[in-house]
């Protein structure tokens, strides 16, 4: 029978192992008696909190993101304005985010809207078409 | 690029493959899974499912070609292919236009400046007048034209203004009321007449020309199988009981209008027969939907020459190199319900069964689970068969239509059958009023 050391091991490792496969920043499990937390640095993502409910303890459900997809109405270029957008960033007000370049005209792509952006979905100098989303803007 | 959809853009794909060209198409939202996207080397989307936000998108589209670095846009038919302003703003951009050049696409684009150029090639056209300043002066060119005539309003379009006079007694009623028409929808009550050509024949000759003034014609083809909507449902190469004198007349009066012009790359001038007589109705500036069945008889690649000559390339034959072999017979299979007014389908398409074999070439776009939109034209593949003689055609293309399976919406495939199973297409007697008459008999 493994020790309390092992089995404390094995559910942080069992977590970090859930954290890997997944978009989660950090991933905590809380206890009467234990709260075990892990969570990743270094790489920008959207910070999602999960909360997995163990041993009986109920799960706390997140709100649902309610994401919006800015999407190019025209073919061009994208490049992103400055100072440059980042995802993860709060959006207090609408703002410009990038623009579209098409026949030498620089035609602005706003966040229409206040919002965290929770990814950029263009590279920034790439070719876009019609209909492609440029970035997911949460308004939750 | 290929700046259009469906069958088109696959065709001009497939020439584009073969000379080893690479292809960018374009397509709408509903377009995204379509064959012609998945055939090219890069394709972008334009707009949504309605044509003026994507297949006729300039800005869209021209940027596109200048962000994928295309030389040449080749425009296929139907939405921008006529379009002078387009083929100028190509040029503007430094992309070469597959076709003639703006200033003939304009003057072809307008009837009276186009009547002028063949007046001036010596090209018969349709006897008409210019305004006329009353009903007495509408009398008087009635008379020298004979009737029936048709009084047509000079700012005319969709039937507004104008009356067909049958009889001297109807004229004056007819003046009135077709300027007070073109007036109430116009605001300008002007109108001129033409001769009536009752029930002709619509023959037309395809032609290439390049940049050296080098000009052939590549022999006539009837179109007279005509929906009352004048959409052609069946085309043959070459004309059936044409005459030889006729057959002649027809293809010196294409290339003079061509020289004249100085027209280049692939053009159709359309004209109206009847009896001895030959009309100039007008001149289209792009490939034909029927442009195979000229393909077939001369074994031309009209597509391909027409992307040669737009790199600046020459012919390199003369029409006496061009040999007419055999005979081609096009059919139109669209998504259609013949029984109820030929009214479009749009839907998914369950099951395809295209036929085969020898002398049968089949272009399209649809295949099995395909979708078709309700956006678009619904031509959904053409048939060719060719035989060594015009009745083996018929017997190929009738074991064609026999082989095809179209299953999810209704089609025009039996409707074909029954049009080559009348005796006014066997025996090569028919001409545009043969269509509508066959189905006012069937209702």
């Amino acid at each position: 029978m493994p020790n309390d050391a092992d089995a404390l091991a094995d559910r942080v490792r069992r977590l970090a192992e859930f954290l890997a496969a997944s978009d989660a920043l950090r991933v905590r499990i809380e206890r009467e008696d234990e709260d075990i937390e892990v969570a990743r640095y270094g790489k920008a993502v959207a910070p999602v909190t999960v909360v997995m409910a163990i041993d009986g303890v109920a799960a706390f459900e997140p709100p649902p993101l309610k994401v919006d997809a800015i999407k190019a109405d025209l073919v061009g270029i994208f490049r992103l304005s400055r100072p440059t957008p980042l995802e993860g960033e709060l959006l207090a007000t609408d703002r410009e985010l990038a623009f579209v370049e098409a026949l030498g005209m620089r035609n602005p792509v706003r966040s229409l809207g206040g919002g965290r952006i929770v990814s950029i979905a263009a590279e920034d100098g790439a070719a876009v078409e019609y209909g492609q989303p440029l970035f997911l803007v949460d308004r939750g | 690029m290929i700046a259009n959809r469906g069958e088109i853009a696959l065709r001009i794909n497939r020439a584009c493959q073969e000379l080893g060209v690479p292809t960018v198409a374009i397509f709408s939202e509903p377009d995204r899974e379509s064959l012609h996207v998945r055939q090219a080397d890069e394709a972008f989307c334009v707009g949504p499912g309605p044509v003026p936000r994507s297949y006729l998108n300039i800005p869209n589209i021209i940027s596109t070609a200048l962000i994928t670095r295309c030389d040449a846009i080749h425009p296929g038919y139907g939405f921008l292919a006529e379009n002078a302003r387009f083929a100028e703003i190509c040029a503007d951009h430094g992309l070469t236009f597959i076709g003639p050049k703006p200033s003939v696409i304009a003057a072809m684009g307008d009837k009276a400046t186009a009547k002028r150029i063949m007046h001036e090639a010596g090209v018969s056209t349709t006897p008409g007048t210019g305004i006329l300043a009353g009903a007495k002066e509408a009398r008087k060119h009635a008379e020298s034209f004979g009737y029936p005539v048709l009084l047509k309003a000079t700012a005319g379009g969709g039937g507004k203004g104008m009356r067909v006079v049958e009889r001297p007694e109807d004229l004056e009623r007819a003046y009135a009321s077709a300027t007070a028409e073109a007036e109430a929808s116009f605001k300008d009550g002007r109108v001129y007449m033409e001769k009536l050509i009752l029930n002709p024949r619509h023959i037309e000759v395809q032609v290439l020309g390049d940049e050296s003034g080098n000009i052939v014609h590549l022999g006539e083809r009837d179109c007279s199988m005509q929906k009352p909507s004048h959409q052609k449902l069946v085309e043959e190469a070459p004309a059936p009981n044409l005459g030889d004198a006729m057959r002649t007349k027809l293809h010196e009066m294409a290339v003079r209008a061509c020289r004249h012009s100085k027209y280049t790359n692939a053009g159709t001038l359309e004209f109206l027969a009847s009896g001895d007589d030959v009309y100039f109705m007008e001149m289209n500036t792009r490939i034909q939907v029927e442009h195979p069945v000229t393909e077939m008889v001369y074994g031309i690649d009209l597509v391909k020459e027409q992307i040669r000559i737009a790199a600046g390339e020459l012919m390199g034959y003369e029409q006496r190199d061009l040999i007419a072999r055999g005979h081609a017979i096009e059919c139109r299979i669209n998504a259609e319900d013949p029984r109820n007014n030929f009214a479009p389908q749009a839907g998914a398409v369950s099951k395809v069964v295209f036929p085969g074999g020898p002398g049968i070439r089949v272009d399209t776009h649809v295949h099995s689970g395909s979708s078709i939109p309700p956006y678009y034209d619904s031509m959904i593949a053409k048939i060719v068969a060719h035989g060594d003689t015009r009745d083996a055609a018929i017997a190929r293309m009738e074991r064609a239509l026999r082989e095809t399976v179209i299953e999810g919406v209704n089609t025009t495939v039996e409707f074909c059958r029954d049009v080559l199973a009348t005796p006014e297409f066997r025996s090569g007697h028919y001409n545009v009023g043969t269509l509508p008459t066959m189905l006012e008999a069937k209702v």
